[in-house]
């Protein structure tokens, strides 16, 4: 992509340093805020079941949880943000992730994990084909059509999933996978290394798209499209990226949750719904949101299990979920538009 | 597709009797469903090959199979459309919510539904007169799950005290608690603490299973389906609760043979009261190993209950010899076929439409096999009481 170094500074500089600044005062608002409402509910939960291993057991997974689902929505949030389009095939890439990394670990007989160095650029290219031949003609199309082809698409990866490796679940078993004791709490190592994952996905994410030209331009496209195209970015190659990068997350996702997953073609629709509710949490097309939206919603059912026991545990996912919409409703660090 | 009642009517030989399979084979059930499908063909080719149905000279059996993709509207549709193109009996479907849609469809079109697996009461509480049911219900598999569970502590050196109840907060799971924790109350067994959880979201049980640990429960007992019911599995491998057992109760996962190989130590002592196609059954063995010779996968007991099914409406035209689907209707409450799964005799229906000779059979993983504990008629093996599965 072309990009001219006078105009982008002029473009960029100003609004960024100002965003900063006003972002930082008001997350740290919005941070503590939630914290003490998580205290509030820990300690609950915490005279309710009447233990404190279950209670520090519920902290835990709660945060580790959390990061899985935002391991999941981080690749919905980005091509959200940059292409405003509702990535429904998001669960059934991440499925198709999973069958990637069983194939590599029968095939190779390989660790796991070392499946990432084939499902992140098979996914992105993918990712990348999806938007250049789908996507890209219907941009300019009601919103409706890219969320058909996204439905079409995941309908599609599930079925094909179902004809070539049949019904029956299959499972990856990751080497050394034992209980370790983490604050009074026992936790599954495979759980902690995919929210490890999920930490420096998000990192990774967020340096791409702060720190580089390509992010740079990224972020130009997504805040003004037409003004980014004044100034010579190839708007057509950024989306083409930019769904190619929420692939690969989908992909990365994929690999690390495999070996704690039942891997089905519509294994990544469990993760669905709370992926959606994570994106609107954290600010849709927030990257560093998902992160927090994932853990917000991951402590929520953890510890709303435990205060309503025999009740589901995503209805108290679901009152936040209303609460922080009513409230805040750009999400918990969306930006007031 | 040239059946008609009204051929027969007219005194015309009948060539073809449509039969309607509806199940989801495809969706997250698609492995129970594609089974299902196949076990229903195989019994059709089995009556075909044995000459049709004599009485209706001969007539030849057609499977008309149906992807409900686990959707009750869908099932529905197809309900309607098989029923439109001839179908003379259906069967299905696999979930309860599209089996409670085919039977107000079967109702409404006088055809007869036979259920293989739809474990939901309530479906034959509404009073219909053309669905019946061949599986256990929630609420026998509850009942006959305490009392076993409570029989085999008895009879070994750690009764059953205390039981933890793990279950999906979906119809199957709440039925199968009530009936199962009104059944060990009365038998003076506490069922504490009980646990719901949403099977369609749920992704770690670590937590359940350590309030499971902090009460002191020596069973814990799960009512779930596969995927949840395996993640309960790997939670009691990291916790390590102290348990005498792990208990499935109509356990979607612990009978089943893929269990084996996706469950940390091979899930290696769990038990299930379940359903089942009897293993201590020539005819059922026979099946079970044609099965697996063609499609290189053990059966699952779906695919034999779909089998049975489709051999109580093939009995039924037998006895009738008509096609007039009122007429099947009452040769169907009249059956007296006996089942190749695990049953208290032949297959008999109540007014309800339920099998009041449906059984649970108890199975235990054992050596990476599972096999069929009890009761010890039923028993291929000696049950292990207490099996801890840490």
């Amino acid at each position: 992509m072309t990009t001219n170094t006078q105009p982008r500074a002029e473009l960029e500089a100003p609004p960024v340093a100002r965003r900063r600044i006003r972002l930082s005062r008001e997350m740290t608002k919005t941070l503590v805020v939630t914290v003490v409402i998580l205290t509030i509910v820990a300690v609950a939960a915490g005279i309710v079941s009447g233990s404190t291993t279950v209670l520090t057991q519920a902290l835990v997974t709660g945060v580790l949880t959390g990061g899985i689902y935002s391991l999941i929505a981080m690749g919905l949030t980005l091509i959200y943000g940059v292409l405003h389009i509702i990535n429904f095939a998001n669960g059934a890439m991440v499925a198709l992730s999973l069958y990637l990394t069983y194939e590599v670990v029968s095939i190779f007989g390989v660790h796991p994990y070392l499946a990432l160095v084939i499902t992140i650029p098979v996914m992105m290219g993918l990712g990348a084909l999806v938007q250049a031949v789908l996507l890209n003609p219907v941009m300019r199309a009601p919103i409706h059509t890219q969320l058909l082809i996204t439905i079409g698409l995941a309908l599609a990866i599930e079925n094909l999933l179902l004809l070539v490796f049949g019904p029956n679940p299959l499972s990856v078993q990751l080497p050394g996978n034992t209980g370790v004791p983490v604050l009074g709490a026992t936790v599954e190592l495979s759980r902690i290394y995919a929210f490890i994952g999920s930490l420096v996905l998000v990192a990774a994410l967020w340096l791409l798209l702060k720190r580089t030209a390509i992010g740079t331009a990224i972020r130009a496209v997504a805040a003004n499209p037409e003004g980014a195209r004044l100034v010579g970015i190839n708007i057509k190659g950024i989306y083409i990226l930019t769904f190619a990068i929420g692939a690969a997350a989908a992909g990365a996702a994929g690999t690390l949750i495999a070996p704690f997953s039942t891997i089905q073609p519509t294994a990544g629709a469990i993760f669905n719904l709370t992926a959606f509710v994570v994106v609107v949490l954290g600010g849709m097309g927030n990257v560093p949101g998902a992160l927090v939206g994932g853990l917000v919603v991951g402590l929520t059912e953890q510890l709303g299990a435990l205060i309503f026991p025999g009740q589901s545990p995503l209805l108290a996912v679901f009152v936040v979920f209303l609460i922080v919409l009513f409230v805040k409703p750009k999400g918990v660090f969306g930006r007031a538009s | 597709m040239s059946t008609s009642t009204e051929s027969t009517e007219a005194g015309v030989t009948v060539d073809e009797v449509v039969i309607g399979s509806l199940h989801p084979e495809s969706g997250s059930s698609a492995a129970d469903g594609q089974q299902m499908a196949r076990g229903a063909q195989y019994a059709v080719d089995a009556i075909n090959e044995a000459g049709g149905i004599e009485s209706l000279g001969g007539a030849k059996l057609v499977l008309s199979s149906a992807d409900t993709q686990g959707k009750p509207e869908v099932g529905q549709s197809e309900a309607t459309r098989l029923i439109q193109e001839g179908a003379v009996a259906l069967i299905g479907t696999y979930q309860s919510a599209t089996s409670a849609n085919v039977a107000a469809v079967a109702e409404r079109s006088k055809v007869p539904f036979v259920m293989d697996i739809s474990s939901l009461d309530e479906i034959l509480d509404q009073g219909y007169t053309y669905s019946f049911r061949l599986q256990p219900n929630a609420t026998l598999m509850g009942t006959q799950g305490a009392e076993a569970l409570i029989a085999m502590g008895e009879a070994s050196d750690e009764p059953v005290e205390k039981v933890a109840f793990l279950y999906e907060q979906g119809n199957f799971g709440q039925a199968t608690l009530k009936s199962f924790q009104a059944a060990a109350e009365e038998a003076g067994v506490t069922v504490d603490p009980v646990i719901s959880y949403d099977a369609a979201s749920v992704s770690d049980m670590t937590t359940q299973v350590q309030q499971v640990a902090a009460s002191g429960a020596d069973v814990l007992a799960v009512a779930g389906y596969y995927r949840d019911s395996l993640l309960v599995s790997q939670a009691v491998d990291t916790i390590k609760p102290d348990l005498d057992a792990v208990f499935g109760v109509a356990n979607g996962a612990y009978d089943q043979p893929q269990f084996v190989t996706d469950a940390p130590n091979g899930g290696e002592g769990y038990f299930d009261a379940n359903y089942h196609w009897d293993v201590t059954n020539d005819a059922a063995v026979e099946l079970a190993d044609k099965y697996e010779a063609e499609f290189g996968e053990p059966i699952r007991t779906g695919a034999v209950l779909s089998y049975d099914a489709v051999m109580v409406i093939a009995a039924a035209l037998e006895e009738s010899g008509t096609v007039d689907t009122t007429d099947l209707r009452d040769a169907i409450a009249d059956s007296s076929y006996e089942p190749l799964v695990v049953s208290n005799g032949p297959v008999s229906f109540d007014e309800d439409g339920e099998n009041t000779n449906a059984s649970i059979v108890v199975m235990q993983v054992q050596d990476g096999a599972i096999k069929q504990v009890y009761p010890d008629d039923r028993a291929e093996s000696d049950f292990l009481y207490p099996a801890p599965v840490n």
